[in-house]
């Protein structure tokens, strides 16, 4: 079981940040983000022509003293986002020295963290097999966070994991946030109709790929027999040699450009981190330089 | 081709063991891996296939089975017989004195002999060689032997001599060899260039040595001052010689001097002391050379050495008394012929007209005017012969070294006697003088090999004693009685020294410059010496109780001194053929060099494989 600890330092750090949402919010409570829609926050968004019925503290005197005609102050609206973080649960996540797994929880507990900042509602999944499983459900608030962050490290990487077969049936919400997808993705399971389902919902998508070093940069060489951590069945025996080298980083940017194409094709913000990455790195300067944060 | 050891052949049954490991044990190493899908998508991205790849498992096996193919091939140690291959060599080895000069350091017999250790190596196994070695004689210090190892170690234990070397005989063993064999390599190692050499390769392993000797030493004493006279020679160049005198066996130069000398030109020099007497001189070129042994020349004073008692046994003394007396430094003791008692110790005992029982065994015996026969004197009184008037004696003619020494310096005056004794000779005597073909004064050795002089008639009877010849015949007498035990002390290696045995000597112990011990017969009275080296030799006599040693120097000959001396030319007589033996070829070192190449090879498969060091 992959066990996390996470620098309040960070914490802290990360506290200035906010979570920058493409699309338009549709909470059903006032939060920090704006939406498109008029509301009542303090941000001026525009006037109209006063209509009988309308609220006559929002009328602008002063453009009515000057153009003698009655105008309606709009301000902008500001919701509650609801922040769901996927985590994908797999034995390839924990294996070898769990940095992968660790890494995943890392991030989505600093992910959570910072929602719960912005008032916003946290749910955190594991995703094992066809199911996802819920870790920590719709906490808001850092005293609720704080209370149920630990439930983290309670969750079990094994087995097999298939992305869109758990997630698909879901009530993944419409338009009230951001679905983070954690994963190494290395996988020749369907994950692309989860990142379809949840731009179809109108959530905006955020999926991070963790890859450890070895899978980055593999050394091994000489003949070889691979056993699939997550699948016993599944192996690749062959002598390692520099064309197979070379081809496997082919095959490894090929694996990333797929998901990366994917995300940018609908939207989807991507990252691709590194297992043994500090999470500084990944908020402060990744995140931020992507536009995810500000 | 055959094996030496073919149970090493076994050593193949490891190939298919060998097979056998690669197809039960799988080389494939087993790694859990997060996750194969990159590794299984990774094969759409193999650009071609490396059919390098493919064979390494195979190379990898073909290599350790050519590797344990050889391993086995090698212990068994093949050895391949290839026809005409090997040849038949004989070595002639030039052990002369010259061979002796050091370059660097190493002489060039050394140097020969790596030659011929080089030429035996190179050789075809199951070559025949010979070595003939031509010291102080020639000999075949192998025959026809084809193991190599056994001719360089019989090689190794030739050693040069220090005197010229013939080769005659060489060339006799060598032709024997060529006449069988006209395929035969004749190889000629020596230090001598030759204009001519038919059927024989001359490997001339002389350098370009500068050596300097001396030669031709002599001395005189005058007036209490020593002058030595000799001869430098530089014989490759022009060269400053500093040339010193020692004394006997002074650590501190006498005399000293710097000779200019030409090269190749004998050059005089001459050096002086304040000394009158001398048991040794020793003269030496301080310059260094190639050839340390010519560098000194060492004289010995042998007049030093020679006193000895005598014993006159007479009643009328007073002729051979006064003679003794004036001519001899030595003890002299008088006895009348009733006082005569067998005495003993003497070196000389005369007997006038008295003759004794038995002739005594310790020394030089002069019997005048015998009156009877004795046993071993090799001689019997027949009878006093009275003449009526004093008869002529007859001065014999004879060549002979001893009729030479007892007539030298001889007015040759007429000798008159008026009675004799009439001698039968049955051992070899000179006679000196005779009276109608009887021996009157005749010298020689008595039965126990001392010397013996027979006065056969009474000094009183003649007019010797009162003629000039007297006192010369008397030295002569003396002199061939007590002889000097070697003419002289300097000698040449290689000569034959005479030594004359003095009476009753027990033992003759010779002690050789390289301190070897040798025992000369003292049966004779003359014995001779083959000097074979280069330096002092001490001569121990043993007389008696007492014990005299003097030595001799021998030193380098002249001719073994040259550095570069050219031949006219050597030859073996008939026409060389390319006959050759079944040579043996042993590839047991290309066998090894295979087996490095393919460990070599399988390493860097095995790195390949391991670490793709492409």
């Amino acid at each position: 079981m992959a066990q996390f600890t996470i620098n309040e330092e960070f914490l802290q750090q990360i506290e200035l940040l906010q979570t920058l949402i493409k699309n338009n919010i549709a909470g059903q409570f006032g939060g920090n983000h704006q939406t498109r829609t008029y509301g009542s926050s303090c941000e001026f968004a525009d006037y109209r022509d006063y209509l009988a019925g309308d609220d006559v503290t929002k009328i602008d005197w002063n453009a009515y003293a000057r153009f003698d005609k009655l105008y309606l102050k709009l301000f902008l609206d500001e919701r509650q986002m609801h922040t769901k973080i996927y985590i994908d649960a797999s034995r390839s996540m924990e294996f070898g020295d769990k940095k992968k797994a660790e890494q995943a929880l890392k991030i989505a507990a600093a992910l959570a963290y910072l929602s719960v900042c912005q008032m916003d509602k946290v749910s955190v999944y594991a995703i094992k097999d066809k199911a996802v499983h819920e870790v920590i459900g719709g906490i808001v608030g850092k005293e609720a966070y704080i209370a149920s962050i630990h439930r983290l490290n309670e969750v079990q990487f094994d087995g097999d994991s298939f992305i869109s077969d758990a997630i698909m049936p879901l009530n993944v919400g419409y338009g009230d946030g951001i679905s983070v997808l954690i994963s190494d993705f290395l996988t020749d399971n369907d994950y692309e109709n989860a990142i379809d389902l949840f731009t179809d919902k109108k959530r905006d998508v955020f999926c991070v790929q963790i890859l450890s070093q070895e899978e980055l940069d593999p050394v091994v060489r000489g003949r070889v027999h691979f056993f699939d951590s997550e699948n016993a069945e599944k192996f690749y025996r062959r002598n390692i040699d520099r064309e197979i080298a070379r081809a496997y980083k082919r095959a490894l940017e090929w694996s990333i450009d797929r998901i990366k194409n994917y995300c940018a094709a609908r939207g989807a913000s991507y990252l691709l981190v590194e297992a043994e990455e500090s999470l500084g790195r990944i908020f402060l300067e990744k995140l931020v330089n992507m536009g995810v944060l500000k | 081709m055959s094996f030496l050891y073919p149970l090493g052949l076994l050593g193949l049954i490891g190939i298919p063991i060998l097979i056998i490991i690669y197809i039960i044990k799988s080389k494939y190493t087993e790694q859990t891996v997060s996750s194969t899908y990159l590794w299984t998508l990774s094969e759409r991205f193999l650009k071609r296939k490396n059919p390098i790849s493919r064979l390494t498992g195979i190379i990898s096996l073909v290599l350790q089975i050519l590797a344990i193919a050889l391993i086995s091939l090698a212990i068994a140690h093949p050895i391949i017989t290839v026809p005409d291959l090997a040849d038949e060599y004989c070595f002639i080895l030039d052990a002369s004195g010259s061979m002796n000069m050091t370059s660097g350091d190493k002489t060039r017999f050394e140097r020969g002999k790596e030659r011929i250790a080089e030429i035996i190596d190179d050789s075809v196994d199951g070559s025949i060689y010979s070595l003939v070695y031509v010291g102080n004689t020639t000999n075949a210090v192998f025959e026809q032997i084809s193991d190599k190892e056994q001719a360089k170690l019989l090689l190794t234990e030739t050693e040069p001599v220090y005197n010229a070397a013939d080769f005659t005989d060489a060339i006799g063993m060598a032709q024997g060899y060529f006449d069988k064999n006209s395929g035969m390599q004749t190889y000629l190692v020596t230090d001598k260039s030759y204009q001519n050499h038919e059927n024989v390769t001359v490997i001339n392993v002389a350098g370009s040595e500068n050596n300097y000797g001396i030669s031709g030493v002599t001395y005189t004493v005058k007036d209490n001052r020593l002058t030595v006279n000799g001869q430098v020679t530089s014989y490759q160049k022009d060269a400053s010689l500093g040339v010193e005198l020692y004394v006997d066996d002074g650590a501190e130069a006498k005399a000293n001097g710097t000779i200019v000398a030409r090269a190749g030109v004998p050059t005089a020099f001459q050096l002086t002391c304040a000394i009158g007497k001398f048991s040794s001189l020793k003269v030496s070129v301080s310059n260094a050379d190639a050839l340390a042994y010519d560098n000194e020349y060492v004289i010995f004073d042998v007049t030093s050495e020679s006193s000895y008692d005598t014993l006159l046994v007479s009643d009328t003394p007073f002729f051979l008394q006064s003679a003794l007396e004036t001519l001899m430094n030595a003890r002299l003791d008088v006895v009348s012929t009733k006082a005569y008692a067998g005495q003993s110790g003497y070196g000389l005992y005369v007997f006038d007209c008295f003759t004794p029982e038995a002739l005594p065994k310790d020394g030089t015996v002069w019997l005048v005017n015998p009156t009877q026969s004795v046993s071993e004197s090799g001689f019997s009184v027949q009878g006093e012969v009275s003449l009526e008037a004093a008869e002529k004696l007859v001065l014999e003619e004879s060549s002979s070294s001893t009729m030479t020494k007892l007539t030298a310096d001889m007015a040759r005056e007429d000798v008159y006697v008026m009675k004799y004794v009439k001698c039968g000779l049955y051992r070899n005597f000179t006679t000196v003088y005779s009276y109608n073909r009887n021996p009157v004064l005749f010298a020689g050795t008595n039965g126990y090999g001392n010397r013996e002089v027979v006065f056969a008639f009474d000094l009183h009877d003649s007019n010797l004693p009162v003629l000039f010849d007297y006192a010369v015949i008397m030295r002569n007498l003396i002199e061939y009685s007590f002889p000097e035990v070697v003419e002289r002390t300097d000698y040449y290696c290689g000569d034959t020294v005479d030594i004359n045995v003095p009476a009753n000597c027990e033992s003759i112990r010779i002690d050789s410059p390289n301190e070897n011990v040798s025992y000369l017969n003292t049966d004779n009275a003359t014995c001779t010496l083959k000097l074979d080296e280069v330096g002092v030799y001490t001569v121990t006599m043993t007389v008696g109780s007492s014990q005299r040693s003097f030595n001799i120097y021998a030193s380098m000959p002249e001719e073994e001194r040259i550095p570069t001396l050219v031949e006219t030319e050597i030859c073996l007589l008939g026409n060389a053929t390319d006959g050759g033996f079944d040579g043996v070829f042993d590839p047991l070192m290309i066998l090894f060099i295979a087996l490095a190449v393919i460990f070599l090879a399988d390493w860097g498969v095995y790195c390949y494989e391991k670490y793709q060091l492409r």
